[in-house]
């Protein structure tokens, strides 16, 4: 894709009061988790992340609890100092940074979104999303201007006055979505934004986030502990366990080519309808004897949901198309199997 | 997942047979010594419904609180050793004791008095006079009788006392034999949550710590209960001959010397800080003669009138109310120079507390290892009664009001510091570090998170702080302090009942009034954010 927003280049983090000496151990003697707890009581934390994020996309980091993916994301802005390892954005590396310097690119390239909201209770709404720039010391005109523009982006116009404990939690949330956008930041990190709302709302912020952020063009860094909300959101995602980044690849290629059996667990029950295009199960022409006159086209980049549309609708296979030239056919046995998620015949 | 090997079956609770051996496995291994005995108890103890235990462990029956020491169950050990003591004791005074003895003392003494009466008679000439001597050795014989009886009755008694204790002693054997096997489990309960810090097995160290504790402690009250002539080195402790032995003959009591040894330091000490403690004085009395100046110069209807509407803007028209009606209470009674010379040493107390005690808080709050060292302080601070430590004051600061603001410090400011320790620990972990990844710097997480987060727990403690400053008032009257404290003081030693209880009633007024106007300033404070 386009420019890198975000590169981190085998990042370490080992928590504990030997993490330095573990970390040495750990470049010399290739020693793994275990041997890092019971020879210097020290827990890895992430172990070696290394991905790239361009601009405008939504990165997903998807792992259960304990996988280190918070861990992980706070290395951006440098919540968490890396044991070892190298973080640039936009060009910039993080890791080494002075103290004022790290403070301005806080405020002005990184938004961030909490779990649990994290709004603070003795401010109205719109003071919460201005504090970002309160902090940058912007007079107050401008800051409460920005805020409300925020808050409008959200749809949360006419509750500005208001304290956030008399908002629903997805009202809050989105506040804290407003919050981080306040400063026009560059990238975005959502840490589990959504994990504490109820599933109908959920499904809505989702469905509104991923909008916005199409609109703003924001480069997202975002944290789940679940694969349909990473599969619904994100251009790319991260699969960690252990604090080791297991799989990186589009939302399609996780389903159809897991790079373990771990997360081929991941991806059993997720719907392939609207992940698997047809390229990715089409036959060669040949496959077929006897005539296609009559047959559906579709578009290689068709999603199964559509080839059953067309489908339904013949006993002849699909014809996939690619640039206006037929490239392959999808039959019908090989349409079911990739609703299946790809098992062979 | 799919290609699961083991097979799991499922099962009515009733049907669950209990596996025993790792069980039993683990019951050994804590019991050490006698496995196999305790495995079948504990199992009795485990299917056992009723209210009664259905085990007898022979040997805690036996050597009682012994056996408990060397199963390390130090809690019936030292409650059984004192119920075994208390039977011992009845049993000795029933065996050894000299019960009647005052009466038996008393008979011999009357049989003395009643053979010179005989003799008195024998040598008697006429015969009234012998007469009389006899019928007064009668009666004396009578007494005599009396008394024989009731030393017969007292050593019957003696005699019921020794199979008192003999029952108590076979009730409490009993009960240990009975209730052993119980608590010995509960310990093994334990012992399975918390292996490392809950004692297994027997030991021999126990068996002789148990054996010393109780050759200690038993033999010493036994006998001092039992006989009635007792060593007098039991009775009191020999300070004096320790005082002798260490310092020699003639040179006075350890007190003695450890006291007038601090003397010389705490004087030593006052004359080279001087200088520092005369700054500190100064400074407190700028601080008092400030606000001296505001409220006992201003003139006294401007004075009403700002504490009035004050109450009213932060508490409400109730409390202005109530705080008028105060007001013209020590007004009205004379009391207002007073009442006002209190306001002003509660005021300087708590504003020098707020100033010291938030900062030092806000401190304790963020550093762990700074509380850690601090609290021992601030404990010392609240328990020390305040009488003990007005004399270090008076050394070191002299009399008067200055000096007695200083001990209203060292006990009003613990709570403050405390409670914004507390407000500061209490903000969530998550709002700050929001504060942190949009740039806030230290001083911005602290004045617009921590701070304002904390401000309802600080407030508590302000308002805590007022209170034990208040309290104070009528103690620092002894050093000099004056007031309304001075004036229940004065009362006090004059036993003036009226006087005294009228200025006590000023100052509770004066609490109540300062009570409700900072909590209401604060809820007021609460329901604007």
């Amino acid at each position: 894709m386009s420019e890198t927003v975000v590169k981190l280049t085998d990042v370490w983090k080992i928590f504990g009061d030997r993490a330095e000496e573990a970390m040495s151990a750990v470049k010399s003697r290739d020693i793994g988790k275990p041997e890092v707890l019971s020879e210097f009581q020290c827990v890895v934390g992430v172990q070696g992340a290394t991905f790239e994020v361009a601009r405008g996309e939504i990165f997903c980091i998807m792992g259960l609890s304990g996988s280190g993916k918070s861990t992980l994301v706070r290395h951006v802005n440098r919540l968490i100092e890396p044991t070892a390892g190298t973080i640039e954005i936009l060009g910039q590396d993080v890791s080494t940074m002075s103290k004022g310097d790290l403070r301005r690119v806080r405020a002005q390239q990184i938004g961030m979104v909490f779990q649990h909201m994290a709004l603070m209770p003795h401010r109205s709404v719109r003071e919460n999303v201005a504090y970002p720039l309160e902090i940058r010391k912007i007079p107050k005109s401008k800051r409460w201007a920005v805020s409300d523009h925020a808050l409008g982006l959200v749809n949360l116009t006419g509750y500005e006055d208001r304290l956030p404990r008399e908002l629903s939690g997805g009202m809050q949330q989105r506040v804290g979505i407003a919050r981080a956008l306040a400063s026009d930041p560059e990238i975005l990190l959502m840490d589990e934004p959504f994990s504490a709302l109820d599933p109908l709302i959920r499904l809505q912020l989702q469905d509104q986030f991923k909008a916005l952020v199409a609109q703003l063009k924001k480069t997202t860094l975002f944290i789940t502990h679940d694969l349909d909300e990473a599969i619904r959101i994100g251009h790319r995602i991260a699969i960690m366990k252990d604090g080791v980044i297991v799989q990186i690849g589009t939302p399609e290629q996780i389903v159809m080519e897991p790079a373990d059996d771990y997360v081929r667990e991941f991806v059993q029950g997720i719907s392939k309808l609207k992940l698997v295009k047809a390229h990715s199960i089409m036959q060669s022409l040949g496959e077929h004897q006897g005539s296609l006159d009559g047959a559906p086209r579709a578009d290689h980049s068709a999603d199964l949901d559509q080839l059953i549309d067309l489908a339904v609708t013949t006993d002849l296979p699909v014809v996939i198309t690619e640039d206006g030239t037929d490239v392959g056919i999808v039959t019908k046995p090989r349409l079911l199997r990739g609703i299946q998620g790809g098992k062979d015949d | 997942m799919t290609d699961a090997t083991t097979e799991l079956k499922v099962t009515a609770a009733s049907d669950i047979e209990v596996d025993n051996e790792a069980l039993d496995g683990s019951i050994r291994e804590f019991a050490e010594v006698n496995g196999d005995y305790y495995v079948k108890a504990f199992h009795k103890i485990h299917d056992n419904t009723g209210f009664l235990p259905a085990t007898f462990n022979l040997w805690a029956a036996v050597v009682g609180p012994m056996w408990a020491a060397s199963r390390a169950v130090w809690g019936m050990f030292w409650g059984f050793l004192i119920l075994e003591i208390i039977a011992w004791v009845q049993i000795g005074r029933g065996l050894w004791g000299t019960p009647g003895a005052e009466f038996l003392e008393r008979a011999a003494s009357q049989a003395e008095t009643m053979q010179r009466r005989l003799d008195q008679a024998a040598a008697a000439t006429d015969d009234a006079t012998r007469e009389r001597f006899t019928q007064l050795a009668d009666n004396m014989q009578r007494a005599i009788d009396t008394n024989m009886e009731r030393v017969e009755l007292a050593q019957a008694e003696a005699s019921g006392i020794m199979l008192t204790g003999l029952a108590m002693l076979v009730v409490f054997k009993l009960i240990q034999g009975f209730y052993a096997n119980t608590v010995y489990e509960k310990q093994y309960s334990r012992w399975r949550i918390d292996p490392d810090s809950t004692e297994s097995g027997r030991s021999t160290r126990n068996i002789v710590l148990g054996a010393v504790l109780t050759l200690a402690i038993a033999p010493l009250v036994i006998y001092r209960f039992t006989v009635n002539a007792s060593m007098a080195v039991l009775e009191t402790f020999p300070e004096q001959q320790i005082s002798t032995l260490i310092l020699g003959e003639g040179n006075g009591t350890l007190f003695g010397a450890v006291a007038s040894w601090m003397e010389a330091r705490i004087d030593g000490a006052a004359l080279a800080g001087d200088d520092v403690f005369d700054g500190i004085v100064s400074g407190v009395r700028t601080v008092l003669d400030g606000l001296t100046v505001a409220l006992n110069g201003s003139p006294w209807p401007v004075v009403m009138v700002v504490i009035a509407v004050t109450a009213w803007r932060a508490a409400g028209p109730r409390v202005a109310i109530f705080t008028v009606a105060a007001m013209a209470y020590t007004a009205l009674l004379g009391y207002w120079a007073l009442a006002m010379e209190t306001v002003a040493l509660v005021g300087a107390a708590v504003l020098l507390c707020v100033v010291i005690g938030i900062p030092l808080g806000i401190w304790f709050g963020k550093s762990k290892r700074a509380y850690r060292m601090a609290e021992p302080v601030l404990d010392l601070m609240q328990t020390l009664p305040a009488f003990v430590y007005l004399i270090p004051i008076i050394a070191f600061f002299g009399t008067g009001n200055p000096p007695g603001i200083l001990a209203t410090i060292i006990f009003g400011m613990p709570p403050v510091i405390r409670l914004t320790a507390l407000g500061m620990r209490g903000v969530p972990e998550s709002i700050k570090e929001a504060a942190v990844a949009f740039g806030a710097s230290r001083w911005q997480l602290l004045k617009d998170v921590e701070v304002p987060l904390a401000l309802p727990s600080i407030m508590t403690g302000v308002n805590q702080t007022i209170l034990m400053c208040l309290s104070m008032v009528v103690i620092i009257s002894l050093i000099g302090g004056g007031g309304l404290g001075q004036e229940i003081l004065e009362a006090l030693q004059f036993a003036a009942k009226g006087p005294g209880l009228l200025g006590g009633f000023a100052i509770l007024f004066l609490a109540m009034v300062m009570d409700r106007i900072v909590q209401g300033a604060f809820r007021r404070k609460d329901q604007q954010d």
